[in-house]
């Protein structure tokens, strides 16, 4: 695991990696311990849908049928719950990928070791990346267990879709936060700021469609590229993947030119 | 003897007055060479410039001719670093860190990484977090010989070691010169610099005092001898002699400030019955001052 920048990059969150997963895995097998109750009480739909607009779109968007399979995951997991959890993941290692080793100090030693700085980002962002790929194998694994514990009728594709589709949502704000800690070498500003991005890039995805004015905006939000398209139903969008694919291509392209040019601080 | 290290009007800018100005400096191969300042003057900032963890404002470094930006990679396989604030990953062990730097260069003799570290005393398998100050300066100066370097850059080298590990730094430095390699040290105490360097650049505010050969710093080097007599003495019979600048007496002692040789002074005070004789090496600020007011020779 000390083979080169990647490998010991993923070394140093492994035991990160390890507590997300686990509190992921009873995450979902605690919503998912509910959906009986939810499937077998329709009444849930009309409560519902009585519930204020801006309410339920703040943390359903358009996912209101609560006791079809598709329905209760989007709105209970997939919408708000899940990718909040994977942007806060993919952000703080993002962040702490360049910034927190600059703040730490050791990137002095890193950077004389013959490994162009390009290769050191590139190499971080990989690890980042695989990362959170490996806790959306988690989710997956979760919620394809509680479907068959609680015998709800989905398709283990479908829930590989969404689970991927979060995995990208979040890499691209993972290599947002990487790209800003490459800028400024200040860590708690990179997670700061890449977070407050993603939570206004959330609302706007949630909200918008309450205003006809805003709605067009909807499509400014990496988040409606994530679940506009809902893979857990559709599979995934190959051009909304698309979206997120290049958001991230374009966050490392700069991490990597603001990178190369910089000083390093301390 | 060609040069490995070329400085040419290499210049830093901070916002404000930090940084280096105008700083042009050549190394050559084989020679151990002191970079003499006191802390703030600009030693870390050349030297990070020179690895390439910062850019200049102006002019340019190059290292065994290549430059020190497009060639970085190069320079850095044939350099060995120690940065002035040394920072280790606190939850690898000794072992472990040091695989990972060698894996990073492609493989290193691990034979010799275990001798440094029989060498230099230091526990290798322990987390580098629970290691002391000094025990983790010896990793990075195990991370910076590990490789065998032809050139070696070490800011501020024995800072925080012990007396018995700085010793055997210095032989390990005496080995590397013997071998023809190249050794660039940043330092802000006149003893050590005069003790390993051939060469001295003393560099102050920024900017490059001098360069002088270590011979010629000890003559212009100011030292302080204070006698204490058995018997009353006059200042008198000192302040003519060669190199004394300055002469107090109170009562039986005196004291003297002699810039090179303090020979003719001794033999003065042999005179007499001496009691006591106390020395101070001269401090850095001293050196400065001795440049600063012109009297000490060929300065330059």
């Amino acid at each position: 695991m000390l083979a080169n920048v990647f490998l010991k990059t993923l070394r140093d969150q492994r035991r990160s990696l390890m507590w997300w997963g686990i509190g992921l895995v009873a995450l979902t097998s605690l919503t998912m311990a509910f959906y009986p109750a939810f499937s077998d009480a329709p009444d849930f739909d009309e409560i519902f849908e009585q519930m204020p607009e801006a309410l339920t779109k703040m943390f359903a968007g358009e996912f209101t049928d609560l006791t079809s399979p598709e329905g209760f995951l989007n709105s209970q997991l997939f919408f708000f719950v899940v990718p909040l959890m994977f942007v806060i993941f993919a952000v703080l290692a993002g962040s702490a990928a360049i910034a927190g080793e600059e703040g730490a100090g050791t990137l002095s030693l890193l950077l004389t070791s013959t490994t162009p700085r390009w290769r050191v980002v590139v190499e971080k962002f990989g690890a980042v990346a695989v990362a959170t790929l490996a806790l959306a194998l988690f989710l997956w694994l979760g919620l394809a267990a509680g479907a068959v514990a609680v015998d709800m009728d989905i398709s283990l594709l479908g829930l590989a879709a969404a689970s991927l589709s979060t995995a990208l949502l979040a890499v691209a704000f993972g290599a947002f936060a990487l790209a800003l800690g490459c800028i400024t070498g200040a860590r708690g500003l990179s997670a700061g700021a890449a977070s407050a991005v993603a939570i206004a890039a959330y609302f706007l995805n949630a909200l918008a469609p309450l205003s006809d004015a805003l709605t067009p905006l909807q499509k400014l939000s990496p988040f409606y590229y994530f679940i506009g398209a809902d893979p857990l139903t559709n599979g995934l969008n190959a051009l909304h993947a698309g979206v997120l694919l290049a958001l991230t291509a374009a966050a490392l392209g700069v991490a990597v030119l603001a990178f190369e040019r910089r000083d390093l601080h301390g | 003897m060609s040069a490995v290290i070329q400085l040419e009007g290499l210049t830093k800018h901070y916002g404000s007055a930090r940084g280096i100005v105008d700083l042009d400096l050549e190394v050559s191969e084989g020679e151990v060479f002191g970079f003499l300042g006191p802390n703030g003057a600009g030693k870390t900032t050349t030297i990070r410039l020179i690895m390439d963890l910062i850019r200049p404002s102006e002019g340019t470094a190059r290292v065994f001719s290549l430059d020190a930006r497009r060639d970085a990679t190069l320079i850095q396989a044939r350099t060995g670093y120690m940065p002035g604030e040394l920072a280790l990953y606190g939850g690898l062990t000794g072992i472990e860190m040091l695989k990972y730097a060698a894996n990073l260069r492609g493989g290193v003799d691990w034979a010799f990484v275990e001798g440094l570290a029989e060498r230099l005393d230091c526990d290798l398998s322990r987390p580098i977090g629970t290691l002391s100050t000094g025990n983790k300066h010896k990793v990075g100066l195990i991370h910076a010989l590990m490789h065998r370097p032809e050139l070696l850059i070490l800011d501020e080298p024995t800072s925080g070691l012990d007396p018995i590990v700085q010793r055997e730094l210095h032989r390990l430095l005496e080995e590397v010169r013997a071998e023809g390699r190249t050794v660039f040290l940043s330092s802000h105490i006149l003893p050590e610099v005069e003790s390993l360097c051939d060469r001295v650049g003393i560099i102050r505010e920024g900017r490059l005092v001098t360069i002088q050969q270590v011979e010629a710093l000890k003559e212009s080097a100011l030292s302080h001898l204070e006698f204490h007599f058995a018997a009353e003495v006059s200042a008198d019979e000192f302040s003519s002699l060669p190199g004394v600048r300055e002469v107090t007496a109170e009562g039986t002692v005196v004291r003297c400030t002699v810039s090179g040789s303090v020979d003719a002074v001794v033999k003065a005070a042999a005179l007499h019955e001496v009691l006591d004789l106390v020395s101070h090496e001269p401090s850095l600020e001293q050196v400065f001052l001795a440049y600063y007011t012109g009297e000490s020779g060929d300065a330059g």
